[in-house]
């Protein structure tokens, strides 16, 4: 079963979340951050395209035929990137608020889990649907009061 | 106050969107190229927004750390993984699991940059993400198949 794998993946990759958005601010401190989401949009490019050279060249078993990008995808598809730099505009607004960093942090997990919950009821952009079982909203509530402890318990 | 609260929230779906329309594109074109796409468009988009602000920093003074460099790799490297596992876990759970990873990766950044252990505050937190995750693990009900035809 791949479940433990993908699991794995993905607290890695809030890992990997951690460590771009740790360096983001490094740059934004000394520009401003939509400069510096430019600047990491513009650099993250290029390290997706030696990415994608490197997986369809070494990674990818000889002979297997390239997952070609069915004609009838549309457009909207492609277009993940305008809402991922929305966020960084919307997020230096609420920082310089009375949120403040660690609010706006905050609010944004419980905006996702939010987000979470209603996609995978709705099957949101054609997305897998899954139904919210009970456990769900425990495993939401032990994860955010864990956070909020970790953002605000700074010593 | 409230308006702020208000326009959080809606970064965390603003968020969760991108997220979503990038891991659809994986299941058609993989996670590597989800995450050119991404990085490209956001990169064409961000491009026109400044130079509609004439806002260009090219001279920052003092001059960045070759260190602050490092985020678009790890972007890149984030939205290809995230891609993979958001259709494969669902919203939620790759929400979770992402937030799990990019708390407890904060706590031991840290450590690791002020050389002071965690507060026990945040280790309880810690604590309880990991007992949180360990719940995922346990009660899960399997994404239904993807219902496009």
């Amino acid at each position: 079963m791949g479940r433990s794998k993908d699991w794995l993946l993905a607290v890695a990759g809030g890992a990997l979340l951690a460590l771009m958005i740790n360096y983001n601010s490094l740059l934004a401190r000394h520009t401003t951050p939509m400069f510096a989401s430019w600047v990491a949009h513009g650099l993250g490019a290029a390290a997706a395209f030696v990415l994608v050279g490197v997986y369809a060249t070494v990674l990818r078993p000889a002979g297997a035929g390239a997952p070609a990008v069915r004609a009838k995808a549309p457009l909207w598809f492609y277009l993940g990137g305008i809402p991922g730099t929305l966020t960084v505009i919307l997020a230096a607004i609420t920082v310089n608020s009375s949120l403040s960093l660690s609010g706006t942090i905050s609010f944004m997990l419980v905006g996702q889990v939010i987000f979470g919950i209603v996609s995978d009821h709705f099957g949101l952009f054609r997305t897998p649907q899954r139904k919210i079982v009970a456990s769900d909203f425990l495993v939401a509530l032990l994860v955010l009061t864990g956070s909020a402890l970790i953002i605000y318990g700074r010593a | 106050m409230t308006l702020y609260i208000l326009l959080a929230l809606l970064n965390g779906t603003v968020i969760g969107t991108s997220r979503a329309i990038n891991g659809r594109l994986s299941v058609e074109a993989g996670p590597f190229k989800a995450s050119l796409w991404n990085h490209v468009v956001g990169f064409l988009f961000l491009s026109l927004l400044l130079l509609a602000l004439g806002d260009w920093r090219f001279q920052a003074v003092p001059a960045p750390p070759l260190a602050a460099y490092l985020g678009g790799f790890f972007g890149a490297l984030f939205v290809a993984v995230n891609s993979y596992v958001f259709p494969r876990l669902g919203a939620m759970n790759a929400a979770l699991l992402v937030i799990s990873g990019q708390m407890i990766a904060a706590v031991l950044m840290d450590y690791r940059n002020q050389g002071v252990a965690p507060s026990p505050i945040r280790c309880l937190g810690v604590a309880i993400v990991l007992l949180g995750i360990y719940l995922t693990r346990v009660s899960k009900s399997a994404p239904k198949k993807d219902k496009a035809p």
